[in-house]
Formats: C-alpha cells, structure tokens, sequence
C-alpha cells in the first residue's frame, strides 16, 4: 500500500502527530524563496499513476500529502516538456506541450493547484539558450534562408567563428559549430550537436521565450530555474560566456515576471565560483536566486579531513549579495560534480585538495547519491543536513536522500541517480504498477538500498528512522525564519575540527533571532571553546529538545560533541524557566 | 603612596610562579629590585606599570588593585593572578596582574593603541613568554614580560613585514614603548585560527583512526604543509627584503653548534659522532648560502592556519637568549630545519596523547606522515621562486648546511627535555641518531 491511498496517510503513523495541516495558500511573502526549502525531483521518478512504467503528474499529485509532511515548500521539477530526450529533456522540442508519458497539460494544472493548495510553490527547469533539432522552430529555420524563421538560429556559412569560445562537451562535440545539410550552412551549439542555439539577437527570438514562460506562469507556476544562460549571445573577440547583452536580456526577463507576475523567482544555473555568479543577481534586478555550487564539494572535502578551513575559506570567498536575493545550496543533485566553475588559483587549490585523495576524486567524478558518498553513515547524513538547513542559502533537497536512497553505477551517465522512488518494500518500490522490465529505469534492488530496505512506508512507521529526522528538522527550521534570511558570521573555535556559527536576524516581533550553530566534522568526540563574547547573558536552548544549557557568562563557552555530532541552539535573552531544569 | 618595599617583596613571590618567567623553581621566592613604578590610574580600580630587575634580566609587570572584596570577583579562578595585598593611598587593596581585569585590560589598550574602540577584553591563557588580551575577538595586545634594551624584535619584525607587504603576518595596530624598549603591541586578532601543531595533530588523529597510507587518510596534512611551506619561503624573501642579507658564515655557525652541544649533557647518542658532524662543517668546503634575518624559533606553535591561508606569528626568537643573538643572521635553513623537527614531535605527541604508545602500526604510520608532511612542506618550499637565491646554490651544500641545523636542533631539544620533560627526551634522543645514519629529508627539487 503506498501513501497516495488516501487510508494510509491518515493512519496514525508515530511522529507524525505534529502532521501539518494542510494550508489554504502559499506564503504570501514576495521574498518567500529566501526562507523555503526546496526539493528537486523528476516527474519521471516519482510516482507512476496510470502504470506505464514512468512517473506522471498524477502520480506526483498523489504524493503531495507526502511532500507537506515531509515539510518542503517549492518543488523544482526537471524538464518535463516535449522532448526527444537525448539529453534528459533538456533538448525540448515542444515548450508549450508536455512529455506525454508524463500526462496532459491538465494533469499539470491540477498539479500546480494541488500543490498551492497544500502551501506548496513549483517552479521547473527551462532551457532557453537552445532546444532540440526536432523543435519546430528549427525545422522551419533550417529549410532556407529567408523563412520567417530563418534568423531564428545562428546560422554561418563557415565554421570558423568566435573561435574563442571553448567547447563544453568536449568528449562528444569536436566544435561548437555543426553543418546543416538541409541548409547547407553551418549552426551554433554550446552543448551538443542536436541542441541549435537560438539566436537571441533576434527580437522575436526573445519575446517567443518570454511567451513561453508567460504560458507557464499563467499555469501556475511559481518561477523557472533557468538552464545554461551565461551562453545566449555571441559576440567576436569574446569567449561568448557572461556577457553583457546577456545580462541584459535577462534583466528584461527579470522585469516582465516582476511586472505580470509577482512573486516568481528566477533561479540561475550557472555553474561557475561565486564571485563570478554574483553577476547573476545584477544589482537585485536579475536572478532571485543562484546555485552556489562549491559549498558542495567542500562539505566532502571538511569531512574528508576534519577539520572546517574548506568550508570557512569558500563562505569567506563568497561576496555579499543583494538584498532579496539568496543562494540555493544542496548535497546532491541529478548532475555529477564538475570543476568547471574554478578560476586559475581555485583549481590550483582545488586539486592540491583532491586530487590526493583517490576516494575523493572517485566520489567526485562519478555519479552517486548522498548516503553510498557517505558510505551510508545516519550520523554523516544527520551532520550533512544540519549544516546544509543551517548555512545561508536556501536548502535544495534531492529526492530520495530524505529515505537515505542508493544508487545503481551500472546504469551509466547520470541515471545511476536517477532511479524510481522508493515509497513501500512492495512491487516496484511502490512506484508503479507496470512490470518491472517496463520502468524507465530499474528500481534499486540491492541489499542495503534496494527498496525493500529503504522505502518511505517503513521510514514512516519508524520514529528513529531518517526520514522522521529530517521532517523534524524541516518543522524546526521553519520556525525560524533566521535559518533563511539571517546574516552569518563564522565562530572562532580553537578546535579545528569545529565549525561554529552565527545567524541573526530581527524577528517578526522586532527583538533580534540568533541561533548559534555548532558542527563536529570528526568521528571522534570533540571538545571546544566558543568565544561568545557579544552574547554574554544570553541563554542557549537547544532547538530540537528545547533543553536549556547553562547560560553564556564571561569565559568562553565550553561545549563537548559527539562524533560528527551537532548542535542548533536559538540564544535567548530571558532566564530559562525553572521547570525545564 | 603604594608601599614599594611591599610591593617588590610580594613580587619576589609572584614572579616565580608565573609561566613567563623562566628562571627557578616556582616556590622560591626571588631578590627582587623595583626599578621604575608608573602609575597608570590612579582611582579603583588601581593600575601600576612596574619594572623590576632580578638579576640582569628586567621584567614588566603591570598591577592592579582593588578592594579585597571588589577583587574577589576578578582573581577567582585565577589564583596564579594573586600578587597580594597591600596598603594604597585609596585604602587597602588586593593587588593583582593586571591583565586578567577586563577593565584594567581596556585602560592598557589605550596605552598602545588610543584610538582602538572596543568593548570587551579576554585574557588568553597561551603565550608562555608574554601574555596577551584579546579585545572584540578583534585585536590582540602582547604585553611583553622580559624587557630588553632596543626594540622587541617581534614588533620590529613584525612591522618591517607589513611594511614589506608579506600579507601572512597580522597587521599591527598599536604600539606602546618607552625609552626605546617596547612595551606591548597590538595585532589584529586573527579569529577563527588554528596553531599548526593542533592541526598536525588533528590529521595524525584521523591518520591512527584510519591506518595505512597517509595519503589516502582524510587527514591529510600535506596539502597544509606545502602551502607553508610556501609560505615559509615567501617569509624569507621579505626578511631580506626588509633587513638584507649577507654571506654566511660558516666557520662561526658550526662554532656555535660545538659551544651549544659543550652544554648539553647528552646520553644515548654518539657525542663525538655530532661533534664530528659540525667539525665537519667548519672544515668543509661547503657554501652555506647567505645569512638574513630569520623568524629564529620556527615551529608548528608559531604558524596559525586561516581561512585566508597560513600566518606566521612571533618573530621574538627563543626568548630565552640575548637579544644580539637572536637578532643576528642566520640561515634561513635553521628555520626550515625548526619546523621540520616540529614535524616530528607532531607525530610523538600525537602518539603520545591519543594512547597510541609505541604500536607498530602506528608508529609507522607517524613515520610515514613526517616525511610525507615534510616532503610537501620542503617542495612549497623549494618550489617559491626567487628562494634559490637565499640558499646555498649547490643541492648538496643545502643538504649539508640542513643537516646541520637539524641536529643542532635536535641537541637544543635534548639540553631543553632534560631541563622540562626529562621523560620526553627520547624524542629529540632518537632524531639525533636517526640524523646520524640516515641522511635528512633532501632538499633537492628546485623550481
């Protein structure tokens, strides 16, 4: 039986008492994305309703219960549009149709109203800079030279332009130009050579994408995380990436979505060092939000050596960001690791720190999900998603990592981290109903994370399992909005392995929210002084037992952890009261 | 007035309990001589700067007095801090260091550093041969405890250095000096740091934990340690930059190893064996390279890892000699020879601390973590251009001239256990004869 029966989710499961209800609306605050979780997941892998072996939208409807317990507040979904699916969707070859394995456009609908009618936002993956050779707008572009369209892409009748920019898919493509025959002309592709890049100096070329997102906010939802935009426009001389006309199109973007729809977010992807994504917020009038891609890779790394430095180096790298604007951070998501976000010196740095380390490039060059890069220790995931909930940025969740799901390395490319949902120990994981040859990838079966371990009905029942810890979590944070919009200032702790910090914010009710944070990146119990100088009076209650400590007085304040133990303590001013003593 | 008899009688107690003064037992009281007495402040809390001379060595100390029942609250805890009680013109008072006193503190800030606004002192219980108050987790004053003639060389140092633009010593913000002798300096605090022993011995931890190769441990030091090693390099460039540098001197660096290992007594190693060690140097024809000013007490416990990367702190040398000789140049390879041997206690202290004894397996593993460790360090080292230039030029004089200084550290590190830790004495014991038949880590790659 899996959740979506609507039985099973109103059995009393232990710890879920506290179950929210569901609410009527959405945060109406237009700054909601700096204070939501969100959680990525594939229409594909999630839950399959009608049992042809993919996922659908009414399958993922099905699930919302599941998801507002779980305590998210946005979804964001890969691409789900029209597609010959050569490359995971990203090749759209329809915008305004979806995947018809993945249901109907009113299936999409009800979706998106289900989903705000449980408080939950949606926002989906679009690709802009290109689309797929199958899209319609290129067969007409590709016919001649003088169709409406045929200014659509970038068309050349030599393959020797912008010789500058470099060749992204180096393994695949030999160029970033590809002959036509049809057309008898050379086109323009940053990526592979069935993805035409659109030619955005194209006027029509521009308000056609701001129609396409109009079509789908007019849906309903709630923002576009953007794919690839530091390539729309090519000019000579220049590498093609970040530049000016660029940023300009997509402040234009940025104003319509502000004008016709308020409170959309715009999140980049823009694989490349913070002090270089920074561009991608403007001066508040671009992208709401940015991925901030080596906080990643520097959790394995401060785990990996004990001690905080590469994570405290990258956050004392990352420069300010404009008001209203946030950081999206996440552990795991549906791509690999890349380094190609580093400047000169970073690499220099960065494979002086990896590349010594055989099992970190292992884990960092190939595919895997969290928990088998954790080597399946509770206490490094319970460690991991502490810090991820409690550094600034908004956490993006992965889906499955909330049940601790594995990985299958023999499906190749990126699917090993793609595979179904794991909702009960029944039949195909409770995913779908098909046969199990039938799925669009086999669910995992192994042992240790094969569905039958590792599935959301057993982590229900079980109020010590992760799944319950990390709604537990998700309810703390949510009460404190400091957790999202709080400032941050790193503690100085004279225990290396210690990572200590600072969130305040002023409340709702104008008296300051602090929450003190304290992590042990150590498998060993650490000791450690925390110089709390500011705080001096204040009382520190830890937040998920509400368990008053002593208060904080003139020395410096003594903690003890367990090994990759943590702690989340909200500073309070008042005496705790006695009878929690 | 304040009773000077009894204040140079109280302090005859005090001083030798305290850390910084490194000079007889802590129980026997010493012959003390008031020198000069200013008073600082003059209503409670009470605030004296006084300088005392025992024997040929001058000492700061800076008191401060407050009512018996006002000064319980400052000294407790702190019973080390307790000079005494003593009768002042404001009535009897209870008379302490100076420095524990948050108040007090932010009086002596003002002193070296006026225009500083802070809101909070806290003493910090590390330095052993001064003692430092860190303000706002921001700025750190040193008072400094032995007095000499001319400028503290850490605050010469330490200044020519930020002058020079070497970005890896903290900025000084203040300075408080008399008849050209300093008397404390403020740095900007470096917040978040971790001293590099602590962070050695963080990755010897994790190294015992794990087993096996070094390299493949999580706690791999030597990413850390090539960065210091740059880092080390880039310091010499500065200092010759700053002060200059000059020939060697070989003849006398090898007399000097010869009078240092006349003092030490040593057992369990081939004394004439050493000897014939430094003879050698002097009779050989080996270019020792050029001599500058170097940091002249490099360790682990002078190097302070950031988020902006390594800093090096404490350019005073070994407090405990004259202040000529520790101003005088050397080989920039007596440093790198000090922080190599760091190397190597690193591994025995961590043995030591963490219960790992002498297990086999984890005394390889220690073995195999110095050399890794001082092979990265060496190679950040060697690899920083322009450093050739401060070497002897031949790989093999380098060789000679490291070893060298390495044993005659290692001899230093004897005469100083049989001294403090005579049970830790194998270590330095053991280096020695490791010394002596095998050859040092070689500093041979050049960029």
């Amino acid at each position: 039986m899996s959740l979506h029966d609507g039985d099973a989710r109103l059995r009393p499961v232990p710890g879920t008492s506290n179950l929210r209800l569901p609410g009527t609306a959405v945060d109406p605050d237009p700054q909601w994305y700096r204070k939501a979780v969100f959680y990525e997941v594939s229409v594909r892998a999630f839950a399959d309703a009608d049992g042809d072996g993919f996922g659908d939208f009414v399958g993922l409807t099905e699930k919302l219960d599941y998801l507002q317990w779980l305590g998210v507040d946005c979804l964001w979904l890969l691409p789900f549009y029209e597609s010959p699916l050569r490359d995971g969707g990203y090749d759209v070859s329809d915008f305004f149709s979806i995947l018809p394995e993945y249901g109907t456009l009113g299936d999409a609908a009800n979706f998106l109203q289900e989903a705000h009618r449980r408080g939950i936002r949606v926002i989906a993956d679009l690709v802009v800079n290109h689309t797929s050779d199958q899209h319609p707008w290129f067969q007409e572009s590709r016919l001649d030279r003088t169709n409406p369209k045929a200014d659509w892409y970038v068309w050349s009748d030599d393959n020797t332009g912008w010789p500058e920019a470099r060749v992204i898919f180096l393994d695949t493509e030999p160029s970033n130009w590809s002959w036509d025959p049809v057309r008898g002309q050379y086109y323009w592709h940053r990526f592979f050579s069935h993805q035409p890049d659109l030619n955005f100096d194209n006027p029509d070329v521009q308000d056609a994408m701001l129609d396409v997102m109009r079509f789908w906010l007019d849906l309903g939802l709630d923002g576009f995380r953007l794919d690839a935009v530091p390539y729309l426009f090519e000019r000579d001389g220049t590498n093609g990436e970040n530049l000016p006309e660029t940023h300009a199109y997509l402040k234009q973007l940025r104003k319509v979505v502000d004008a016709e729809y308020p409170g959309t977010v715009l999140l980049a992807e823009a694989n490349q060092w913070p002090a270089d994504v920074v561009d991608y917020y403007g001066d508040g009038d671009e992208f709401h939000m940015c991925f901030h891609f080596p906080v990643m890779p520097r959790m394995y790394m401060a785990l990996r050596r004990e001690q905080r430095y590469p994570i405290t180096e990258i956050l004392a790298q990352t420069p300010p960001i404009p008001d209203g604007c946030q950081w999206g951070i996440f552990l795991r998501n549906h791509d690999e690791l890349t380094l190609e976000m580093v400047t000169d010196d970073d690499r220099d740095y960065m494979w002086a720190e990896y590349a010594k380390y055989p099992r970190m490039k292992l884990n960092l060059g190939i595919r895997r999900r969290l928990f088998p890069l954790l080597d399946n220790d509770r206490r490094v995931a319970e460690l991991f998603h502490s810090m991820l909930f409690a550094l600034p940025g908004s956490p993006v969740m992965y889906y499955g990592d909330e049940i601790g799901m594995g990985d299958n390395i023999y499906l190749g490319d990126r699917d090993g981290v793609r595979t179904p949902m794991q909702w009960t120990p029944d039949r195909n994981g409770g995913f779908s109903k098909a046969d199990f040859a039938q799925l669009y990838l086999p669910a995992v079966l192994d042992p240790v994370y094969g569905f039958q371990a590792v599935n959301v009905e057993a982590q229900l029942r079980n109020p010590s399992s992760f799944l319950q810890w990390t709604h537990r979590m998700l309810e703390v944070r949510r009460q404190h909005p400091v957790f999202g919009v709080g400032d941050f200032q790193v503690l100085p702790a004279g225990n290396p392995s210690i990572l200590a910090f600072v969130r305040t914010c002023t409340g709702p009710d104008g008296l300051p929210d602090t929450i003190l944070a304290v992590f042990n990146l150590s498998r060993f119990a650490q000791p450690c002084e925390l110089f709390l100088g500011e705080f001096e009076g204040y009382t520190p209650h830890e937040l998920l037992g509400r368990v008053p400590f002593p208060p904080i007085g003139e020395l410096p304040y003594f903690v003890t952890l367990a090994p990759y133990g943590f702690f989340w303590f909200e500073l309070q001013t008042e005496p705790p009261p006695e009878s929690s003593l | 007035m304040i009773d000077e008899t009894e204040l140079a009688r109280l302090l005859g107690v005090h001083l030798p309990r305290q850390r910084w003064f490194a000079s007889g037992p802590a129980d026997l009281p010493v012959e003390v001589t008031l020198g000069s007495l200013s008073i600082l402040r003059d209503e409670w809390p009470l605030l004296v700067r006084a300088v005392v001379s025992v024997g040929d060595a001058r000492w700061q100390v800076v008191v401060g007095m407050r009512s018996p029942a006002h000064a319980a609250g400052v000294v407790e805890g702190k019973p080390e801090s307790v000079i005494g009680e003593i009768a002042t013109p404001l009535g009897h008072a209870l008379a302490y260091d100076a420095t524990i006193d948050p108040e007090l503190a932010l009086t002596l800030l003002e002193q070296a550093a006026g225009d500083a606004r802070v809101a909070r002192a806290r003493h910090l219980n590390a330095d052993q041969s001064n003692t430092c108050v860190v303000f706002d987790e921001r700025l750190i004053m040193k008072v400094f405890r032995r007095l000499s003639d001319g400028p503290n060389p850490d605050v010469e140092v330490g200044g020519a250095l930020g002058r020079a633009g070497f970005p890896s010593v903290p900025a000084q913000v203040g300075r408080w000096h008399e008849d050209g002798a300093d008397l404390a300096v403020v740095h900007e605090y470096l917040v978040g740091g971790v001293d590099g022993f602590h962070m050695a011995l963080t990755s010897l931890h994790d190294l015992f934990d794990v087993g096996g190769d070094p390299a493949g441990a999580g706690g791999d030091f030597a990413p850390d340690a090539h960065r210091l090693g740059t880092v080390t390099a880039e310091l010499h460039l500065a200092l010759a930059a700053a002060f200059g540098a000059e020939a060697g001197e070989r003849e006398r660096w090898s007399d000097e190893m010869l009078a240092n290992l006349g003092r030490v007594p040593i057992e369990g190693a081939d004394v004439e064996e050493i000897r014939g060690r430094f003879e050698g140097l002097r009779a050989s024809r080996a270019d020792v390279g050029p001599a500058l000013r170097i940091h002249g007490d490099y360790h682990l416990g002078q190097v302070l890892r950031t988020d902006s990367g390594w800093y090096v702190l404490d350019f005073e040398g070994e407090p405990a000699r004259p202040l000529h000789e520790r101003t005088r140049p050397s080989s920039p390879l007596r440093d790198v020879a000090g922080m190599l041997r760091s190397f190597h206690y690193a591994g025995e202290v961590a043995l030591r601390d963490f219960g790992y004894g002498d297990e086999p397996a984890a005394r390889m593993a220690a073995a195999a973590w110095e050399e890794r460790t001082a092979s990265a360090f060496l190679d950040g080292y060697l690899e920083t251009g322009g450093i050739g230039e401060l070497l002897p030029a031949a790989v093999e004089d380098r060789r000679v001239v490291l070893d060298a200084f390495l044993l005659d550290k290692a001899v230093y590190e004897v005469g100083y256990e049989l001294a403090h830790r005579p049970d830790w004495v194998n270590i330095p014991l053991a280096a020695i004869r490791r010394l002596l038949t095998e050859t040092a880590p070689r500093p041979e790659a050049e960029a």
